[in-house]
């Protein structure tokens, strides 16, 4: 199931979850060039921690640090029912 | 909306196709604007519409700052008519454009006082200064602070006046009576061009800011204010000048408060001028502002009417060639940055992304010259911790910086053992600048470097003349 | 020992959860409740056990206002937040069985919100329950509750600010005060604050940031008191009777006690 979390503030992240073939992870973020690779590795361990791989993951990041960025992303899994 | 005007005078002309029959437009090439009426100014525009619709080609535009409405420039550059820009301070999208495209020529920064060096000793050389005057005589001696389009200060014009080949007042006023005490004075001007407007009131006193409630800002502010007062410098006859940014507003007003409670009376604040210093002239609490910008509508009015607010120009105010400057006398000053880095050189020309943005205007005078330079700013910007190795860009050189206050820290440059020894038995907390960078990464992880281009755009001039650091395409 | 300021911060907004440490409160109360959407409040609490268990705080003490305890988020609430490194928690319009439910899932601290007519009547079995550390007064709902205005005079609220000062006094526990919502208003904040620090409150919580110095500055002991207690306890250390002069004024044991308090205290806030 398609879920979300977090907003479109400052230090915050909205995560988008959606069944995917593969996993796919798009990151749009204020800070693409200094932390892209960060965020999206953050995303990877993530779902890695919770055996997830058929997911879809679309990110627009507005600054959230690596704590911010796995609770939107663990929320919107448990809100779409890939985790408990 | 021209009324009976006096047309006594030979330097009175109707219009810029008759000043352009005198003056022809293809041969000066070096023109110069002042930006005292700041995002509200139309003569820039203006002026630059004939050079656009001529053709023009290969100006040098010494604008002293180039705001976001000044978009004519933007034509001119995309139509490849620039050559070179010398400025203090750019924004928006005139900036952007350079950032991303380079120009003809060099973009030149330099500072408040070291342009007004340049231009008095003939570096910067100005064939014609195109002066926007809110009111003036019919013989051209001209003040910023009365007329419809009051902008108060015309300092950064002043030397453009006493140097440029041809001086040329743009104004929507002329008064029957002589003015007193200009600012331009009429014997350096040779055109008057009268037109319906020069600006936009609302613009002009657009883009200033009110004390920050923003609780980080009131944070750094608190620390600030009590670095001052431990350090022992707020004391009677002290001397003060602070940004016009809402965070260094705030600390203004924490100043006063312990100024307040201490009974103290400063000598002088200087730089831009807001509502918040003419209040603390109007309460006592300090004898003299000198004024070389105007950012509201009280600081202009305030010095209409009090003899003690005076306006500067940017060589009083800042050029090191200057005996009489008036910020060799500055005790404290409240400074920004985008960027610092470990040797506590500043950034105030670009941000992270290597955008322009700025410029030093009067950062890199100001600090050269204070007896202590603070320097206030968030830890951490959109999680870019605001601490670097090296800046992206150097506005205001290392050995100038004193002190960084955050939210979180202050550190102290180490050369200043004066001041490490006064706070030896302080409760804030002060570490150094690279511990205060572990513990920006600490939240934010380490950002990848961001990378530019070999491609040189510009440079960046010190008062000295020293080319301190390069500007680089993106 | 007391806090003197308790600032409620939203939980589910990071920008302010990274920065709880940097208002100089010296408890942060993490909400759950009113500042937290419905349908967010599993966000909030997965944000907020991310963040404790990344960060550490040495110097903020740190309380969770969960939703109350009839609520379908107080279960949950607690659940996913009694493993963290958290002081306690801060309970809304909380009742003596509430509380017991409450220290049935957990052993942390408490600090009930006295928010309705009945606990007003019941602060005395509120406060003699375990692990109850303080009393905080939410006179915005009560007085809703009652249908009468605040004021800045705050006589509708006197009876049960003297009240709460008393029944945390006795219980030795602390008393915080209701917190000021005229979030521009510094002078208010100046004599509301005064208000309750006159009346006895140990505390004051706070919905700003903005409005700790204000909490701070009141509740901390100053320099006359400090300098006052100093001399106490040094005649108190010297003296062979339990009771002496001083200035012509007697000093017995309960002085000499909240003489140590405060010198306490001033070191806690580094004023020695």
């Amino acid at each position: 199931m398609k879920a979300s979390a977090g907003t479109y503030e400052s230090s915050d992240c909205n995560i988008t979850v959606q069944y995917n073939d593969t996993t796919l992870i798009n990151v749009e973020s204020i800070v693409f060039e200094q932390f892209g690779d960060q965020i999206k590795e953050v995303i990877i361990q993530t779902l890695t921690t919770h055996n997830l791989i058929n997911v879809k993951v679309d990110c627009f990041d507005k600054g959230a640090l690596d704590y911010t960025i796995k609770s939107r992303l663990e929320t919107a899994l448990k809100r779409g029912g890939y985790i408990e | 909306m021209t009324k009976s005007q006096p047309t006594t005078s030979k330097k009175i002309i109707n219009s810029f196709d008759e000043f352009f029959t005198l003056i022809p437009i293809k041969i000066n090439k070096n023109i110069s604007f002042h930006h005292h009426l700041r995002n509200g100014d139309y003569v820039l525009n203006m002026v630059l519409d004939f050079y656009l619709k001529e053709k023009v080609q290969d100006i040098n535009l010494f604008p002293s700052a180039i705001f976001p409405k000044y978009t004519k420039i933007l034509d001119l550059l995309r139509n490849n008519q620039i050559n070179n820009i010398t400025t203090n301070y750019l924004n928006g999208p005139v900036a952007d454009y350079i950032t991303n495209n380079g120009l003809k020529g060099t973009l030149k920064m330099q500072t408040h006082g070291g342009r007004a060096r340049s231009i008095l000793e003939g570096k910067n050389n100005i064939d014609i200064a195109y002066i926007a005057a809110p009111y003036t005589d019919n013989q051209g001696n001209a003040i910023g602070y009365k007329g419809l389009n009051k902008c108060g200060s015309l300092g950064y014009a002043i030397a453009d006046s006493e140097q440029a080949k041809i001086v040329v007042l743009v104004t929507d006023h002329i008064t029957n009576e002589i003015v007193k005490d200009p600012e331009i004075k009429a014997e350096n001007v040779d055109y008057i061009i009268k037109v319906d407007s020069i600006g936009d009131n609302l613009g002009i006193v657009s883009g200033t800011t009110n004390i920050t409630t923003n609780p980080i800002g009131v944070k750094i502010a608190k620390n600030t204010s009590t670095l001052l007062n431990e350090l022992g410098l707020i004391k009677n006859g002290f001397s003060f000048q602070s940004g016009a940014g809402g965070a260094s507003l705030r600390v203004t007003k924490d100043v006063k408060d312990i100024m307040l409670t201490n009974n103290i009376k400063a000598s002088f604040f200087s730089g831009g001028i807001t509502k918040y210093h003419v209040e603390m002239l109007e309460e006592g609490l300090v004898e003299k502002l000198y004024d070389v910008q105007c950012f509201d509508i009280e600081a202009i009015d305030s010095m209409a009417k009090n003899s003690h607010h005076h306006p500067i120009s940017a060589s009083i105010y800042a050029n090191p060639a200057n005996p009489n400057r008036v910020i060799k006398d500055l005790d404290i000053v409240i400074l920004g940055a985008t960027e610092i880095d470990y040797d506590f050189n500043v950034n105030v020309t670009t941000d992270s992304h290597q955008n322009l943005i700025g410029g030093s205007g009067g950062h890199s005078d100001t600090a050269s010259e204070a007896k202590v330079t603070v320097i206030v700013s968030p830890l951490i910007k959109g999680r870019i911790p605001v601490i670097k190795k090296r800046v992206t860009t150097i506005t205001t050189l290392g050995e100038n910086v004193d002190c960084f206050v955050t939210e979180r820290g202050i550190a102290i440059n180490p050369k200043r053992t004066d001041l490490i020894k006064k706070l030896e038995h302080t409760s804030l907390k002060i570490i150094s600048i690279e511990e205060l960078a572990k513990l920006a990464y600490s939240y934010t992880g380490i950002p990848k470097e961001t990378k530019t281009t070999t491609n040189q755009i510009g440079v960046i001039e010190d008062r000295t003349y020293n080319i301190i650091d390069k500007l680089y395409q993106k | 020992m007391s806090s003197r300021s308790y600032l409620f911060i939203p939980g589910n907004t990071p920008s302010m959860l990274q920065n709880l440490d940097v208002f100089d409160a010296d408890t942060v109360i993490i909400d759950f409740e009113d500042s937290v959407v419905s349908f967010d409040k599993d966000a909030a609490r997965i944000l907020v056990r991310n963040f404790l268990e990344k960060f550490d705080f040495t110097t903020t003490e740190i309380y969770i206002r969960i939703n109350d305890a009839t609520s379908e988020f107080f279960t949950e609430d607690v659940a996913s937040t009694k493993d963290l490194n958290i002081t306690g928690y801060v309970l809304p319009k909380a009742l003596p069985d509430h509380i017991l439910k409450l220290n049935n899932l957990t052993d942390k601290l408490i600090i009930p919100i006295i928010e309705t007519p009945m606990a007003v009547l019941r602060m005395e079995d509120i406060a003699k329950l375990p692990n109850i550390s303080g009393l905080l007064l939410g006179a915005e709902d009560l007085t809703k509750d009652l249908n009468i205005r605040r004021t800045l005079e705050a006589t509708e609220i006197l009876y049960t600010r003297s009240k709460l000062v008393l029944v945390s006094s006795a219980y030795n526990i602390d008393s915080i005060d209701t917190p000021w919502v005229d979030k521009d208003n510094l002078d208010g904040l100046t004599e509301d604050t005064l208000n309750a620090k006159n009346l006895g409150f140990t505390s004051k919580c706070a919905i700003h940031p903005n409005h700790i110095e204000v909490i701070n500055t009141a509740f901390t002991p100053n320099e006359l008191e400090v300098l006052e207690a100093k001399r106490i306890v040094k005649k108190a250390l010297e003296s062979t009777k339990g009771a002496f002069s001083l200035d012509g004024k007697m000093v017995d044991l309960p002085i000499i006690e909240k003489a140590k308090k405060t010198i306490e205290k001033a070191k806690k806030y580094n004023l020695l």
